[in-house]
């Protein structure tokens, strides 16, 4: 059994308010970050708002900074956070890609918004499709992009990034847009390219490779962001 | 009445889609494809369609393929009959079954990244009950993306209804269906984040909610999987079919109740109670740790109800072992390396040098809202609602009858979405007008909620109510049990009446959304004990203790109706057997088998 003390960030719409709580609370060693505040809910304070969804960290609706880190609060055990912190006393708030709700609670709309702008489907088939078969795509290449496929949109790596949020649509998003230049079915690389490179596009990152260090799903982030900094997508058109 | 609930907003719209998963998403698909510029709103409890639960779907999807050498539809239909304990509806099966291919070209075309072979082609696999020549050999009949399926189809679907042009309304949840007559008009729609209440008139109102897992303790499903939409319709004076009928998977992971998959038994994985026997030999001498889901999972169950379990002292939960330390670790590397990962991620366990937890968990509601083949919601056998819809599984055709087969559920999903979104365009060039009392049903209990006196805890409520469905209602069921559990239900009712909140607050109260959550909890779990109680057999994944065998008197589903909170009425809707009474070849396989494997 552990003693925690979580410190968290707290805004109320209603009041305009924002402050710090803390709750000390006894924690078996593995209960998850998201069970601490379902413990809170049901003993402590059943104002406290926070998000999650699957809980399996699948969904990445449960992302938080703790101790200034983002992550998924349903994946990290207190025995580890404990370990890796190095102190039983956690300052938790909410990620910072979008304007609080309530508590922990980001309004995602705004910040799944940059993503949408990169358009995350097909936006013109590349050879005529036939009602009866699937295309064919080689391993090989579906090997080339399927890591970035595994993306959830947590936004941990647009919390972790240093660009500015307002003027960066963020590594996730970015590689929403890589998946389709690289996935042999689409050929609408005139607008993708159009938006990959405009002002809020890849060029305001700077490299830190943030986003890969904080990504839960372990994807080399920076790398698909690389692939479109170096400009390896130019010569798609000749496809 | 409370002077703060009104409706802000009314908006009108073509098709209303409440539940933005699999099969909501892709019936408003199917609604652009056909109708480019249709007005279409989706709202979902989650804070992005991408959170919905179908992107925890991991296995694959059904669907024989028509240039595959050996395996063909009518096997699919069979597996799928055979499994359901003779309780699906066979007009549904077919016609399910016939379009799945066409689904996941569909998929496929619109960006969908499957899992590939060396020749490009869609890589298959195989799964539990899917078999070739009525139960010779396993099928390869499952097309899947890695081991996250569910999450191409959201992501495929969500793409899709984008460039459409929906209307997200996010963390937002429908409480009241509005109804002009006999035809759904709309709903009211409370928006979580801002705490205003919509009014949205549509055409078509179709529900895809999803599931009811966090009725029991254990549970595979979501945090916001609290039945929702089947305590709608219920508050409507429709019925639940077959609510009785929800499935357990053997082996959940404690804590965060994840699938470990059944691949851990079939590499050699020993089941072991608190003194490390390995119990099984006693329950199945012959198939030991490979007998079938559900005897499994009664095994596990009587090791704990006899005191032979192990208690999880972070959980609280029950448990036995399933002991796989004395396999090679090239085996834990290649062939079990996801589960393998959850033991350690989810429990700092290391399966190849300890013993890991696992208890049956809640998988799936195979019963649900009951539909026609267009997934048009019916309010007795063959008398539709006009303009309301239900699919994926919140509702029942039904493709699953009494026991689910892997890969069937989204194959279900966007089939019967894709059905439902053809149908609901016929009402779009019908107007609709709202009656003047729309919204005073939600007001009257959310006033109720913001108003109520007394010391009670909504949380405590609801783990009562979890852990005593779990162990009256769950993988075991009996007489005696099923009416304590109904009076259990009235005294949590009525202490629900006198929980207080902390704060009237509309804006992301999330508290106020639990009180909600939890009628609609008691609601469905009120009608799954009901129900269950009127079924004195087993079938499927209803096992009753004191009749533990499938009494054919019972061929029929389940309608439950309960318009009055705890007064429920009972129904029947005959099933169907449309390919047994057609005669055409291999129709003996379609009458009432036996399910045996």
């Amino acid at each position: 059994m552990y003693e925690v003390t979580l410190k968290i960030k707290r805004y109320d719409p209603d009041r305009r308010k924002s402050w710090i709580q803390e709750y000390k609370l006894k924690a078996g060693r593995i209960l998850r970050f998201t069970d601490l505040f379902r413990k809170i809910n049901d003993e402590l304070d059943s104002t406290l708002a926070w998000n999650s969804s699957c809980e399996h960290a699948q969904c990445g609706t449960c992302a938080v900074k703790v101790n200034g880190k983002p992550l998924l609060a349903c994946e990290l055990l207190v025995e580890n956070a404990v370990q890796y912190f190095g102190s039983p006393v956690f300052k938790i708030e909410p990620i910072t890609v979008a304007p609080v709700v309530r508590d922990l609670v980001v309004d995602l709309e705004q910040a799944y918004a940059n993503v949408e702008r990169m358009q995350p489907y097909i936006v013109e088939p590349a050879h005529k499709q036939s009602q009866e078969a699937p295309s064919q795509i080689h391993p090989h290449v579906l090997e080339r992009y399927v890591e970035a496929t595994r993306c959830i949109n947590c936004f941990c790596c647009a919390t972790a990034c240093i660009s500015s949020h307002r003027t960066f649509v963020g590594p996730n998003a970015v590689m929403a847009s890589v998946i389709r230049l690289m996935d042999p079915r689409d050929k609408a690389w005139k607008v993708r390219l159009d938006r990959l490179y405009d002002h809020r596009g890849v060029s305001r990152c700077h490299t830190s490779k943030a986003c890969s260090f904080v990504c839960p799903k372990e994807i080399d982030v920076a790398h698909f962001v690389a692939l479109a900094k170096e400009g390896r997508f130019g010569n798609v058109r000749n496809r | 009445m409370e002077k703060s609930l009104r409706i802000s907003r009314t908006i009108t719209c073509d098709v209303l889609i409440i539940g933005a998963g699999g099969a909501g998403l892709r019936c408003a698909a199917e609604v652009f494809e056909r109708r480019a510029g249709a007005r279409v709103v989706a709202v979902t409890k989650v804070p992005h369609a991408q959170k919905s639960h179908t992107t925890t779907a991991q296995g694959g999807l059904a669907a024989v393929d028509p240039t595959d050498p050996v395996d063909k539809p009518i096997f699919h239909m069979f597996d799928t009959w055979k499994g359901s304990d003779c309780s699906a509806d066979q007009n549904i099966i077919q016609r399910i079954v016939e379009s799945a291919w066409d689904q996941i070209v569909w998929l496929e075309h619109r960006g969908m990244h499957f899992s590939r072979d060396l020749d490009g082609k869609l890589r298959k696999r195989t799964f539990g009950g899917h078999t070739i020549d009525f139960g010779e050999a396993s099928a390869y009949r499952a097309v899947f993306e890695a081991d996250r399926t569910g999450k191409g189809i959201m992501d495929t679907l969500w793409g899709e209804t984008l460039k459409g042009g929906i209307t997200f309304i996010n963390q937002a949840v429908a409480t009241e269906l509005i109804f002009d007559r006999n035809r759904c008009v709309g709903a009211i729609v409370f928006k979580l984040k801002e705490g205003e209440f919509l009014c949205i008139a549509a055409k078509a109102t179709v529900l895809a909610t999803g599931g009811s897992g966090q009725v029991y303790q254990i549970t595979t499903n979501c945090r916001q999987n609290t039945g929702d939409g089947l305590a709608l319709v219920l508050k409507a004076g429709l019925p639940i079919m077959d609510a009785e009928a929800v499935q357990f998977h053997p082996t959940g992971i404690v804590g965060p109740g994840i699938l470990a998959s059944e691949t851990l038994r079939s590499v050699g994985g020993i089941l072991r109670n608190k003194d490390l026997e390995p119990f099984m030999e006693k329950y199945a001498p012959k198939m030991k740790e490979l007998a079938p889901r559900d005897l499994v999972a009664r095994a596990i169950e009587t090791e704990i109800r006899e005191g032979r379990g192990v208690m999880n002292p972070d959980y609280g939960v029950e448990h036995v072992w399933i002991d796989l330390r004395h396999l090679p670790d090239h085996i834990h590397d290649v062939q079990i390396p996801e589960v393998s990962s959850f033991f350690k991620k989810f429990l700092n366990i290391d399966p190849k040098k300890e013993l890991c937890p696992i208890r049956p968990s809640n998988h799936y509601h195979m019963g649900g809202i009951p539909t026609d083949e267009n997934g048009a919601v019916e309010r007795g056998p063959g008398e539709i609602v006009e303009g309301l819809f239900a699919i994926g599984e919140c509702a029942s055709a039904s493709f699953h009858g009494f026991n689910r087969l892997g890969t069937n559920s989204i194959l279900e999903l966007i089939t019967m979405g894709k059905f439902a979104g053809e149908k609901a365009l016929e009402y779009i060039d019908d107007p609709v007008s709202l009656p003047k009392d729309a919204g005073e049903i939600t007001f009257s209990h959310f006033s109720k909620f913001l108003n109520a006196q007394g010391k009670e805890k909504i949380g405590r409520i609801r783990s009562e109510l979890q852990a005593m469905m779990t162990e009256k209602v769950g993988v075991f069921r009996s007489e005696q049990g099923l009416i304590q559990a109904m009076e259990a239900i009235k005294e949590l009712q009525e202490r629900s009446e006198r929980a207080a909140l902390s704060q009237r607050s509309l804006k992301m109260n999330q508290e106020l959304v639990q009180r909600w959550e939890l009628d609609n909890l008691l609601a469905v779990s009120m009608v799954i004990v009901c129900s269950g109680l009127h079924r004195r057999e087993s079938r499927g994944g209803h096992f009753r203790e004191d009749y533990p065998e499938r009494n054919d008197d019972f061929h029929y589903h389940t309608l439950a109706y309960m318009p009055i909170s705890g007064d429920v009425k009972l129904g029947r809707r005959p099933i169907d057997m449309s390919i047994f009474e057609a005669r055409g070849p291999d129709y003996e396989k379609f009458g009432l088998i036996e399910r045996k494997y």
